[in-house]
């Protein structure tokens, strides 16, 4: 077990490395001159040069790659071109909007999806396993920003329930702005909560078929139990996957989802970072997050663990 | 496991609060301003973005301004400067008692220090560099500006807030400004990158005494506060002002306007006319260095219909050939005949006649501003229909930025100007600009503009600069455009201009 | 695939598939759907690019069946050409995703060895947030339908991996698995023959939830301004093009919409349809 966790780590910095090095070719290879636009339009020619040669743009890309290496390994991620400031202070200063927006999502998503796709399951093909899996699938077949649009539009501008965009100004207090993610957490959530859904669904199913829930059944355990004691533990293992998948899921859809209400997080960062072509940001939020999955995963593989006994490490 | 059981209450807390958070909670006396994105730089020198200007000009201020008829007015400086007789020598008198935010006050040294660094690193300033002579202070409050030869436009250069003459204390010059310190109405407390810029009144400000005039004049401190928040998206702008996030929002579609006059919330705000959207065309490189063919290219435009596509109202465009709209000085007709043949037939043959063998008429855009690529789509179609094979670049705004600077990998980019006081503002006429613009005739006719001090002379070589943009072809200008914007129902004081500014805005009760 | 893998048991595999009339409409839906917009140069009434800018955003009516965009082409003739675009990269990135998942996927569950290295690429692929990695693919590589379609199947291969591997991980373990190995069988039999199959049933449900995410995606990535090239029409292009128009012609953003959810649906339904039909035999195999 102990050995296993090690192995795990060495490979969780093996992936930290591997992503590292991809982030960084593929953004150097992607066309756009940062120095041009931090200029502006009327700037010209030699001095967009100019500030590419300033900003160390010019030198070899192995020579900025070795820099960047040996730099993030101690935890410097550079210095935004944009920002001038440095990437771990601009990406400290978004964290909390997309932290909280995607723990709130995946809440409400686990709150809603869970308990029904089980019922749903167990009552299978009675109205409300139709009605669940129907509006299921229609709230994973309209896109995500279109969804976030309408509730916008209407949950917020027009009834007023809800602030229609941003994160609060310098006096907003940490429950203003957690206000503000209400709105987008239900958009985001309802994404998510209709993959959830299904998953759980389907996975219960599968077990509710399978030779050992139906032996139960026939010694006459009650169905209740059933569900609960044989098919829940054993449908666990696809649901966890589920889980730390939709996370997955989560923190890219918050990339839309910041965009639509302007919410200043990492989402919303790298999305202008890629516009703006300024790399070091780009990385470092590439970093940051792959450092998060990469901890999800091994979560999730440990939870595998003490979960199921069938499977053996 | 215990903070999971803390992040649970933490949502429940926010759900049950969620519908009271709804009113956003602001100070009394605070004005919140959506504008399209962050300022990269609080350094309105180095920069030439539209919102690095809106944003600065609170808290940067210049020697000069523009009064509400585009007219020069002193700020910083006590009046319009003395003038030698042969244009060379401008004496500029210089405020006594103004304050940066510092603590420093303001004299001729610092002047000078601000003039030399923007003859050196701004876009603009770097123009005339090799026209000037020297920078001197030649009394405490005094100084004097000589030139090597007359140039006309200079002082609309050192009154423009975009690429601008600011002027900061002697001390903070360098290179690069990291902490900026102006003498503005205002002045930075608080930056929170893509979150919100605060800025709060600055207490030793003194105003002039000249009744407020479009910039110029008095500038009152009627807020505590401006906040700027960057809300890229457009849509998103909307909705802010109409939940009444924002007491302004900049740039909005043409969409929205309707939206905006039925709202008890906002008002739609008409900046008439805005701009012109330009085709630049690359006379360095390519397909269009060829006089015909840049013939036949115009003559195939349909700009109304161009201009329709794009902002889909009468109200928001007008099909407009002149370089200036109706009122302005410099409006003349010179060439215009030029303008929306809408004749691909005439297109056809002309191509033929110049021997048009195929090759690919690229055009460089991006969806930044949809307009844009709306009218490069109808022009591809009329293009097409002329015989043209038409290649259309959609980009992201910044690889736009970029390729346009290579002249190999484009034939027209698109772009939009606003209307700017004096032609010479814009470097689209110069042959050192990027699209290389040059023939014997244009380039004298832009000498003279230049040198020339008499308004009426200026005006009759305007008109022929104007007619060698049609028969010569340097670039395409596409009619004209509003722009949208809106305010908060009630809020008054709001001038309508390209470059929004808050002193003087006075909130409703 | 489904059909190939089920060769066996087909008539009841399809009597049970078709049983549900639900699965029934939604396959003819898909089917009509699929047909219209292949048939598309036959069916449209007109030429998806022509422009009549002065006939922009006209209602639906006689002249135009679904009403005419910002420039005035016809909505109805645009959908269905559009239509060829989102589907292909819906079926192009399901398609790709799953050939490439399956493959990381078995062979990561089932040979200790390359457990490891497999299962780092697989965790490396998928610590890239989705949406980044596809816009970052597509700058690089450009706004093209087969790009696209690259960037999305990178994207969603682990997705696929990931679950076939822990599939794999159990199903490795059975009784009657270990039994076929203690016999002699030979590994790509034991992995086809008894893995595949049983592992078949949540692929399929997962590859439908990809075709459906490929086209929401498609649709995302218009909206972040970094999808195909805006001038060629997809669904997802013309939902982006019609928001501006919300107000004036909520059609534009309607009718796309609908062709897209439709579509999903439908796919969905299908999806579950096979998912249950193969149920039976799932629990005969096991």
């Amino acid at each position: 077990m102990t050995r296993y966790v090690l192995k795990r780590l060495v490979g969780m910095l093996v992936v930290i490395f591997l992503v590292l090095t991809i982030a960084f070719v593929i953004v150097r290879l992607a066309p756009g001159d940062p120095a041009a636009l931090m200029l502006g339009p009327e700037a010209t020619p030699e001095e967009a040069a100019e500030l590419r040669t300033q900003l160390g743009l010019d030198r070899p890309i192995a020579v900025q790659y070795f820099a960047f290496v040996s730099r993030a390994v101690q935890g410097d991620l550079g210095t935004s071109l944009f920002f001038r400031q440095p990437v771990t202070e601009v990406l400290a200063g978004r964290a909390e909007p997309t932290i909280f927006l995607s723990l709130f999502s995946l809440l409400f998503a686990l709150i809603i999806a869970t308990p029904i796709g089980i019922y749903a399951a167990y009552r299978r093909g009675s109205f409300l396993d139709q009605a669940a899996i129907t509006t299921a699938m229609l709230a994973a077949s309209v896109p995500s920003f279109w969804t976030g649009l309408m509730f916008q539009r209407y949950l917020a501008t027009d009834l007023g329930w809800f602030p229609a965009s941003g994160y609060g100004g310098p006096d907003a207090s940490f429950l203003d702005r957690m206000g503000y993610l209400i709105l987008p957490s239900i958009v985001l959530g309802i994404v998510n909560s209709a993959l959830i859904l299904r998953f759980t669904r389907a996975s219960m199913l599968d077990i509710l078929g399978e030779d050992y829930v139906r032996t139960a059944r026939s010694k006459g355990m009650g169905e209740a139990r059933v569900v609960l004691r044989h098919a829940l533990k054993n449908a666990a293992i696809p649901i966890i996957t589920v889980v730390g998948l939709t996370f997955a899921l989560l923190v890219s859809g918050a990339v839309v989802t910041e965009r639509v209400f302007n919410i200043p997080g990492m989402g919303n960062l790298v999305v202008s970072a890629v516009l703006r072509r300024d790399y070091p940001v780009i990385q470092g939020t590439l970093i940051v997050v792959a450092t998060v999955y990469v901890l999800i995963n091994l979560i999730t593989d440990l939870l595998y663990l003490l979960v199921d006994k069938r499977v053996k490490y | 496991m215990r903070l999971t059981k803390l992040r649970k209450a933490g949502v429940l807390a926010a759900l049950l609060t969620g519908s009271a958070l709804a009113v956003p909670a602001g100070a009394a006396g605070t004005i919140d301003v959506a504008i399209i994105g962050e300022a990269d730089t609080f350094d309105p020198m180095v920069s030439t973005k539209d919102v690095v200007s809106i944003v600065t000009q609170h808290f940067v201020e210049t020697l000069y301004t523009f009064d509400s008829g585009w007219n020069i007015a002193p700020l910083l400086a006590t009046a319009l400067p003395e003038i030698s007789e042969d244009g060379l020598t401008y004496t500029i008198g210089i405020r006594e008692g103004v304050s940066f935010h510092d603590g420093s006050s303001m004299d001729a040294k610092d002047v000078v220090a601000s003039l030399k660094r923007w003859l050196e690193v701004a876009s603009r300033g770097k123009l005339v560099a090799d026209k000037v002579a020297s920078v001197e202070a030649t009394g405490d409050y005094e100084v004097t500006i000589t030139m090597k030869e007359a140039y006309s436009p200079l002082l609309s250069l050192l009154a423009f807030s975009n690429s601008a003459a600011a002027i900061y204390p002697e001390e903070i010059i360098a290179e690069t400004i990291e902490n900026v310190v102006g003498t503005g109405p205002y002045m930075i407390a608080e930056h929170v990158p893509d979150q919100y810029l605060q800025l709060v009144k600055f207490d030793d400000y003194v105003s002039r005494d000249e009744p407020s005039d479009g910039a110029a004049g008095a500038r009152q401190q009627t807020v505590d506060e401006i906040r700027f928040v960057p809300v890229p998206d457009p849509n998103t702008r909307v909705e802010g002002l109409l939940s009444g996030q924002f007491a302004f929002a900049d740039s909005l579609p043409a969409e929205s306007y309707q939206r905006l006059e039925e709202s008890d919330v906002a008002d739609p705000m008409l900046l008439k006319p805005f701009g012109w959207p330009i085709f630049a065309i690359n006379h360095k490189d390519g397909l269009l260095t060829d006089k015909a063919i840049r013939l036949a290219l115009q003559a195939a435009l349909p700009i109304d219909d161009m201009l329709f596509a794009a902002f889909g109202d009468d109200n928001f465009f007008l099909t407009d050939g002149p370089l200036y709209p109706e009122g302005w000085a410099w409006r003349n007709e010179a060439g215009t005949e030029l303008f929306n043949q809408n004749d691909q037939a005439k297109a056809a043959e002309m191509l033929k006649e110049a021997g048009y063998d195929g090759t690919p008429l690229r055009i460089l855009t991006s969806r930044q501003y949809e307009f844009h690529f709306k009218m490069a789509e109808v022009a591809k179609m009329a293009l097409e229909a002329a015989g043209f094979t038409v290649q259309m670049d959609v980009v992201d705004w910044a690889t736009l930025g970029q390729r346009r600077n290579d002249p190999a990998l484009w034939d027209i980019y698109i772009t939009h100007s606003p209307f700017l006081p004096e032609p010479a503002l814009t470097s689209l006429y110069d042959k050192t600009s990027r699209l290389g613009w040059s023939n014997p005739e244009k380039d004298q006719i832009l000498t003279d503009f230049t040198t020339e001090t008499d308004m009426e002379k200026r005006k009759a070589l305007f008109a022929d600069l104007q007619a060698q943009v049609f028969e010569d072809v340097g670039f395409i200008k596409i009619g004209a455009f509003n722009a949208l914007s809106g305010t908060q129902a009630g809020l008054e004081g709001v001038t309508a201009t390209p470059w929004p500014f808050f002193w003087n805005v006075a909130l409703p009760e | 695939m489904a059909a190939t893998a089920s060769a066996g048991s087909e008539p009841t595999f399809w009597a049970l598939l078709l049983s549900r009339r639900a699965v029934l409409v939604a396959l003819l839906v898909f089917v009509v759907i699929v047909a219209l917009c292949v048939l598309a140069p036959l069916v449209a009434p007109a030429d998806p690019a022509k422009m009549s800018v002065r006939a922009r955003l006209t209602a639906p009516g006689a002249d135009y069946l679904l009403g005419a965009d910002a420039f005035g082409r016809d909505v109805f003739s645009r959908l269905l050409y559009a239509g060829r675009v989102s589907l292909t990269i819906g079926l192009g990135v399901a398609a790709l995703s799953s050939v490439a998942g399956i493959a990381i996927g078995l062979l990561a569950g089932f040979f200790r060895r390359l457990d490891a290295p497999m299962s780092r690429l697989v965790d490396a692929m998928m610590a890239f947030p989705d949406i980044l990695l596809a816009i970052a693919l597509v700058s690089i590589l450009g706004g093209s339908i087969v790009n696209v379609i690259i960037a999305l199947s990178i994207v969603y291969t682990p997705r696929i991996a990931r679950i076939v591997r822990a599939s794999t991980l159990v199903i490795r373990e059975l009784p009657y698995v270990e039994a076929a190995v203690a016999l002699g069988s030979s590994t790509v039999t034991i992995m086809f023959t008894h893995v595949l199959r049983n592992i078949l049933s949540p692929i399929i449900v997962q590859a439908t939830f990809i075709f459906a995410y490929a086209m929401l995606a498609e649709a995302g990535l218009s909206f972040l301004g970094v999808g195909i090239d805006p001038s060629t029409p997809s669904w997802g292009t013309m939902i982006n093009e019609g928001r501006q128009y919300l107000d004036q012609a909520a059609f534009l953003i309607v009718f796309p919409g609908l062709a897209i959810s439709i579509s999903v649906l439908a796919l969905q339904l299908i999806g579950d349809g096979f998912r249950d039909a193969m149920d039976p035999r799932l629990a005969k195999d096991l």
